[in-house]
């Protein structure tokens, strides 16, 4: 490495053993002041545990830490943060009832004897936000933000901390193009004012694209670190699974046939108008746009989580009526959620109590739940999605994200619909999964089912889709044929900048 | 903990976590057991009363009312509902009406209207916590204070009293040599756990308390399930109120007084999660059983009254302390 004073953090050595695992084994991990280090692998590689030695959270089994030259030891978050080393999570840890400015110095507000210098605090709040050029007004109610901007807050709480290391884990997981650029920004900004930036993320054209340098972690262990100049997104992933993955994105050609979901005109009165558009069987339509341009809120109104007010549906040429989901159900519509934490999964269940739930009437008699019919269904998606570990009586909330993806998407294939919507499928999810993800999509439309995908990673959209419709202000576009997808035209229509 | 578990991917690591979890699991349930265990034998040691069939009877017919209304309140909790507060008024209702009607209809049929107004309390606290979203500690004091006002008012305040002896003597009797009134516990109690353990409506129980937005999304009707949970709590409460009625012969307005407070010390002793989606009727049931087994042994040993309020209150406190602390470790 370089003189210690650039070393913003040296690690060396780390092994972090919880007993009968090695999660981290002697790891070195060294990251400049005024850089932005990469952190990429698989899920499960090791990247949250390294974080959480960073953080104070977890003690290191072996190993010795520097920061800023010097050797430390941190027992819990708060010494971290003491030495200036922040954490922003890939989950928003904000108050949603009190402001801007009182979320950014939570914890830390300014005043003597208890007593709050609110008009200081907002001051002070306007002027961070001010110099990240996030645009938000620190007087706003929290909830009142959309979520990208509560991402942009959280990280002004971090920088506001005035720190010498920040950690971004997924930042831009919620973000759409247009403000991830936004976000690259302002994390350029940080650089040049010399913080050091460690930076975990999936998405490697991202990495590509705003690092100095990535460290490459598989199964617990370092396995390099290079400047960003000297590799590809393919030699990255090539050491992160430690294979080749040919094609990123498998796409499997189906037959296309009749329309199976077709919405007219549909708006909700607020946040989407007049969107039409319809999905054949066999077909995957792709439903992008920029974060909040109302591509979710459009799915939820179609499986009855929220009403609309104008416009049809019809499913395999019927009109329908959807007001709750199990109507949906009924109609043959499913639906994947964006939030698979807060919508998808029962943590507390099993994998199989998870996969059975919509089904669950069909599976009993009497009122009693037939369990080898129940046992067997779990069985089934377990073994055909290689759902791990392969025991559909493991809680679920302890499967990896891409694991528990896997069984969501089972538990709505159970439903046996016609038309499926899947909303950031492959979101937070590692390389491998997405693989899988994405191959099962390719197995269902193979199967003549309609897919409507919704996603914001537009490599994702070009790879799979055979048509696209970009929405933009609750609008939805004419949808793009695959000849003339390019991320450029799907750009243009997202944020309205017509290219010539 | 469930963070890392995710994090490092792997089967031993799971079996590891699960083996771990499972311990706890079954330590919490074991647990309950040793401490039902070591307060029986602390009682036979300090009262010689306390093993005698007489008061063993007493103690199983007294927990049986109470045991009632805790298989209906293990479901207010699981489904994510906090907790039932109307249970005073429903049991007042099921008490007075099953004795106030029996001069008009009978007693079977009394019973039974009784058991179904009381129910329809239930309801309405359904529709105000499942479908209008009004906090169940707020709709359930509501509405069981409008219950209680409407059944005080329809008798005027007085206490009434039953007029159909063989009811009384069919309440107070003995089946094989079992009280009816525990025959009719044990009934309940094997019926809700089916309900909530083999069915899909319990099923739907759980789903809704766990995650209620994961339950809705994946088409389980959660306003219902949430309602019926209040519905299935009124209708015990008003069975045990209308057995409670029948038992003494006499029922008064505040009848069911402090019945709230029993079941929910028992449901959440008995290691059910107090913000919902865990939990089983056995579980509550031997929370029950160890409350009422530990205030005979206090009654009988002499403790005073304040005392054996701050020995509950302690362990309602212990209770959801550690029900938190096993959220946290990802075993709940």
């Amino acid at each position: 490495m370089n003189a210690a004073a650039d070393c913003a953090l040296d690690m060396r050595g780390i092994s972090k053993i919880f007993p009968g695992v090695k999660a981290l084994s002697n790891v070195n991990f060294a990251v400049k002041f005024g850089t932005v280090h990469a952190v990429v692998g698989e899920n499960g590689a090791g990247k949250s545990t390294l974080m959480k030695v960073l953080n104070g959270s977890y003690a290191p089994t072996s190993g010795t830490i520097k920061v800023g030259g010097a050797e430390v030891r941190m027992r819990r978050p708060a010494d971290a943060q003491a030495l200036g080393i922040r954490m922003v999570h890939q989950e928003i840890n904000l108050v949603p009832d009190l402001s801007v400015a009182e979320n950014v110095y939570l914890g830390r507000m300014p005043g003597k004897w208890s007593f709050l210098r609110k008009g200081e605090m907002v001051r002070k709040a306007a002027a961070v936000l001010d110099e990240l050029g996030a645009g938000i007004n620190p007087r706003e109610r929290l909830g009142d933000l959309s979520i990208s901007q509560q991402q942009l807050v959280e990280i002004a709480k971090a920088y506001a901390a005035q720190p010498r290391i920040i950690v971004l884990d997924e930042p831009t997981s919620s973000l759409s193009e247009h403000e991830t650029a936004a976000l690259f920004r302002i994390l350029r900004k940080m650089r040049d004012d010399g913080i050091a930036i460690i930076y975990i993320s999936h998405r490697l054209k991202e990495v590509l694209e705003i690092a100095d340098e990535v460290t490459v972690l598989r199964d617990g262990s370092m396995i390099e670190t290079r400047p960003i100049a000297g590799i590809t997104a393919a030699q990255m992933i090539r050491l992160m699974v430690g294979r080749e993955v040919s094609n990123v994105f498998p796409k499997s050609p189906a037959e296309i046939g009749k329309s199976v979901l077709r919405v007219e005109r549909i708006s909700d009165g607020t946040r989407f108008h007049n969107v039409s558009f319809d999905v054949r069987a066999g077909e995957i339509l792709g439903l992008t746009g920029l974060v909040g341009a109302g591509r979710t809120e459009v799915a939820r109104a179609i499986f009855g989580l929220s009403r609309l007010v104008e416009g049809t549906v019809s499913v395999n040429g019927r009109k329908v009526s959807i007001n709750s989901p199990s109507e949906a159900v009924k109609a043959g519509i499913a639906y994947v959620p964006e939030d698979r934490k807060g919508d998808g999964i029962v943590p507390g269940m099993s994998i199989r109590e998870n996969i059975s739930l919509p089904i669950l009437r069909r599976l009993s008699r009497f009122g009693r739940i037939r369990r080898s019919a129940d046992r067997a269904l779990a069985a089934d998606y377990v073994k055909q999605f290689s759902i791990s570990p392969p025991d559909g009586e493991r809680r679920i909330n302890l499967l990896s994200g891409g694991n528990q993806q896997k069984a969501v998407i089972a538990k709505w294939l159970a439903a046996r619909p016609s038309a499926l919507i899947l909303d950031e499928p492959t979101r937070g999810v590692d390389v491998g999964a997405k693989a899988e993800i994405h191959n099962i999509i390719g197995q269902l439309v193979a199967g003549g089912m309609a897919v409507v995908m919704i996603s914001s990673e537009l490599p994702e959209i070009l790879g799979v889709c055979d048509r696209v419709v970009v929405m933009r202000d609750g609008q939805a576009s004419e949808p793009l044929m695959r000849g003339e997808l390019s991320e450029e035209r799907i750009m243009a229509l997202a944020t309205g900048e017509e290219a010539a | 903990m469930s963070d890392a578990a995710m994090e490092i991917s792997g089967v031993k690591r799971n079996d590891r976590f699960t083996r771990g979890s499972r311990l706890v699991d079954a330590l919490s349930k074991a647990g309950l057991a040793f401490a039902i265990l070591a307060v029986a034998l602390y009682g036979s040691v300090v009262s010689p009363a306390f093993f005698t069939s007489g008061n063993l009877l007493n103690v199983l017919t007294s927990m049986s009312i109470v045991g009632i209304v805790v298989v209906g309140m293990t479901f207010v909790l699981v489904v994510g509902g906090l907790a039932d507060l109307s249970v005073p008024a429903t049991i007042a209702c099921g008490a007075i009406l099953s004795l106030g009607l029996q001069p008009m209809i009978g007693p079977l049929p009394a019973f039974v209207l009784a058991v179904g107004l009381a129910g329809l309390i239930g309801l309405l606290n359904g529709v105000l916590v499942g479908y209008v979203g009004i906090n169940p500690i707020i709709a359930t004091l509501g509405i069981g204070t409008i219950g209680l006002g409407i059944v005080q008012a329809a008798v005027g305040g007085v206490i009434v009293y039953g007029s159909n002896p063989a009811s009384a003597e069919f309440a107070k009797g003995r089946l094989f040599g079992i009280p009816v009134v525990v025959l009719i516990f044990l009934v309940i109690a094997l019926i809700g756990h089916f309900v909530l353990s083999r069915s899909f409506w319990g099923r739907w129980t759980l789903a809704t308390g766990g995650n209620y937005s994961a339950a809705e999304a994946s088409a389980v009707p959660v306003q219902a399930v949430k309602a019926g949970a209040f519905v299935i709590t009124a209708l015990t409460a008003g069975i045990s109120g209308g057995l409670l009625g029948l038992t003494l012969q006499s029922a008064r307005p505040l009848i069911g007084a402090g019945y709230e407070f029993s079941a929910i010390t028992a449901v959440v002793v008995g290691g059910v999660s107090i913000i919902g989606g865990f939990g089983s009727v056995p579980r509550a049931i031997a929370g029950l059983i160890f409350v009422q087994l530990l205030t005979n042994v206090m009654v009988l040993d002499g403790v005073r009254t304040p005392i054996q309020g701050f020995v509950l209150g302690i362990l309602i406190v212990g209770a959801v302390g550690m029900d938190a602390a096993l959220r946290k470790r990802g075993v709940a």
